[in-house]
């Protein structure tokens, strides 16, 4: 059996194996299914400095290999996940990674400097959610602004700062130097593609807020080519997704370059997707006889 | 809750695009299965291509056997797959999820379902009609689409659009007739929005207590995911949309909002 262990910008995690934001809850949901401790981490629903509503219905619509949503960010709030979740996670013997967005640098700054003295493991940045109209978009397409929100959320952070990039940009590589040069411990890639689906009878787009995010199998070909990219401009960990469906998706992207993987849209399809992922994960770096993880990530023979 | 790999048992033709699913699932029904429950199946041979789980209610349960029905209307290619099941096949499947319907002390219900929304209803009319003073009211699109009527455990009164089959009209002119008549304790409802938005408004103003059965897409089925939300008026910390998924699909029809 192979060593699964990675760590991550001094975080350890057991294996890496992680759950998507948005797609796993606090946790709760699943852990009525498995042990979720089981799993290298969770990166929680996305979370904002107030409650959030989130969007009309409906607010998701199934497309080929894939799935739009458009929930809006809807959330309890830092301060209620903090009381109310995060003790929970935190006997459940996974890293916690916070998710948080944000619709000002100061937003982002104050989620931060509320979740320093807390347990949580890690913070990871969403300044790629493009379910929000004002909110992250904004931020996470311009180099810039990466820089800018990168540096100003990292000098109040605690914890580790991972950085989550949107894929809805012209060049990635740029994208992942500016988180980089504004300090980022790591980054994760990629958030969901934007996208609309149209219910022809009604003659109205299908989705509450018209426009959603794409996630899912469709994505992965795209997703696996941005973590290559990225991987290779930056020397900070990177943590990959995008439509993760089975142990050799996930090793795929270990050998682009990623340290670890996230696992979002396959959740539904199967809810054992994790620890599956995990146990097909181990099976085939045991044929491969890999003894450490590190072997394969980034290992990926380039023509 | 469960997961598990059920057997298929059956598939039959009941009406028009409407398919009888038996599963043989013993373990799933011993966890108790109560009316307005569903259960989340995954698509068959789909690999990829359609990643996402059907929400189907359950129309009857009959754990003796390890037996559960599932009434399927054929709306898309996900539906359609399922329907295609060959008895012997085996089908992953979740369940029993989200809240049902409740019948309390009520002595006196009537019973209203549209379409496919007939299935837990009719479930329900097996649970809680025998020993009270029930009626049941089924709205369909024609004669050809009805199903569910036969043996029913209280009177059955029908609608079609056409009058092919009982009255032509509405199932909720029926329901304004005998609430007039005779009001119940109790109205428990499931079919198409337009038809629950008139049985609330029937309903609510009466103050006569009455529970409405909402359908949403659906991604998790577990109250993870927040896609299934449904506008209502309960105020909390959530804001005022639910999940059907796990905070309904069964819903106070006050606390109902169909405007979006
Ligand atoms: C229903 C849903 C909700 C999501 N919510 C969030 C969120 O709140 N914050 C975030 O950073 N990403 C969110 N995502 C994006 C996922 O974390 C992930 O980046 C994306 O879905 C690609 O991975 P996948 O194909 O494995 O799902 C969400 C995705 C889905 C499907
Ligand atoms: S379907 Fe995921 S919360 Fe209801």
């Amino acid at each position: 059996m192979a060593d699964l262990a990675v760590r991550l910008c001094g975080v350890r995690l057991k294996n890496p194996v992680i759950a998507a934001s948005g797609t796993f809850g606090f946790g709760r949901e699943f852990h009525q299914l498995y042990d979720i401790g089981r799993l290298g981490g969770i990166s929680v629903k996305g979370l904002t400095l107030e409650p959030r509503g989130g969007n009309a219905p409906h607010r998701m619509a199934e497309t080929p290999s894939g799935m739009l949503n458009a929930v809006g960010l809807q959330n309890p709030g830092v301060d209620a996940f903090i009381a109310r979740d995060l003790p929970w996670l935190l006997e459940r013997g996974l890293a916690v990674i916070v998710n948080i967005a944000g619709n000002s640098v100061e937003d982002y700054c104050r989620m931060a400097e509320k979740l320093a003295p807390t347990g949580a493991h890690m913070l990871e940045m969403n300044i790629s959610c493009p379910n929000v109209k004002q909110g992250g978009v904004a931020f996470g397409t311009q180099p810039d602004s990466i820089y800018q929100v990168t540096r100003a959320v990292k000098a109040r952070a605690a914890q580790p700062l991972m950085v989550k990039l949107s894929p809805n940009v012209a060049d990635i590589a740029e994208n992942a130097r500016a988180a980089q040069a504004g300090g980022a411990d790591c980054i994760s890639l990629i958030n969901t593609l934007t996208g609309v689906a149209v219910d022809v009878r009604r003659r109205r787009m299908a989705l509450g807020n018209n426009v959603g995010g794409l996630s899912g199998p469709a994505i992965r070909p795209l997703a696996l080519r941005m973590v290559w990219q990225a991987s290779r401009a930056v020397s900070i960990p990177v943590v990959g997704m995008g439509g993760i469906m089975t142990g050799e998706d996930a090793l795929a992207f270990l050998l682009c370059g990623a340290s670890a993987v996230m696992v979002g849209t396959a959740n539904f399809a199967d809810p054992f997707a994790c620890p599956r992922i995990l146990q097909e994960l181990d099976t085939l770096l045991a044929e491969q006889h890999v003894r450490k993880l590190e072997e394969v990530v980034g290992a990926v023979i380039e023509n | 809750m469960q997961h598990t790999m059920a057997r298929v048992a059956g598939v039959d033709a009941i009406a028009r695009g409407i398919y009888l699913l038996r599963l043989h699932a013993p373990d799933l029904l011993a966890q108790g299965i109560s009316p307005g429950q569903f259960v989340h199946i995954r698509l068959p041979g789909a690999g990829q291509q359609r990643l996402l789980r059907r929400p189907i209610s359950v129309m009857a349960a009959r754990p003796q056997e390890g037996v559960l029905d599932l009434a399927i209307q054929t709306v898309g290619p996900g539906t359609l797959a399922l329907c295609g099941a060959r008895p012997g096949d085996t089908l992953a499947v979740l369940g029993p999820l989200g809240r049902g319907f409740d019948a309390g002390q009520a002595q006196r219900i009537f019973f209203v379902g549209g379409g496919v929304g007939v299935a837990p209803i009719r479930f329900a009319m097996d649970a809680f009609a025998p020993g009270r003073r029930c009626a049941a009211f089924f709205g369909f699109r024609g004669a050809a689409f009805a199903y569910g009527i036969q043996q029913a455990p209280c009177p059955v009164q029908v609608t079609t659009d056409d009058g092919g089959l009982g009255a032509r009209g509405q199932v909720s002119d029926l329901l304004r007739a005998a609430i007039e008549e005779e009001p119940p304790d109790l109205i428990l409802a499931c079919g198409p929005t337009p038809m629950l938005r008139t049985v609330q408004r029937l309903a609510v103003p009466e103050k006569i207590p009455c529970q409405l059965s909402l359908e949403e897409y659906m991604a998790c089925g577990l109250g993870a995911c927040l896609v299934c939300a449904c506008k209502t008026r309960a105020m909390d910390g959530q804001g005022a949309y639910r999940r059907v998924c796990v905070d309904g699909p069964v819903f106070p029809a006050e606390e109902v909002c169909f405007d979006g």
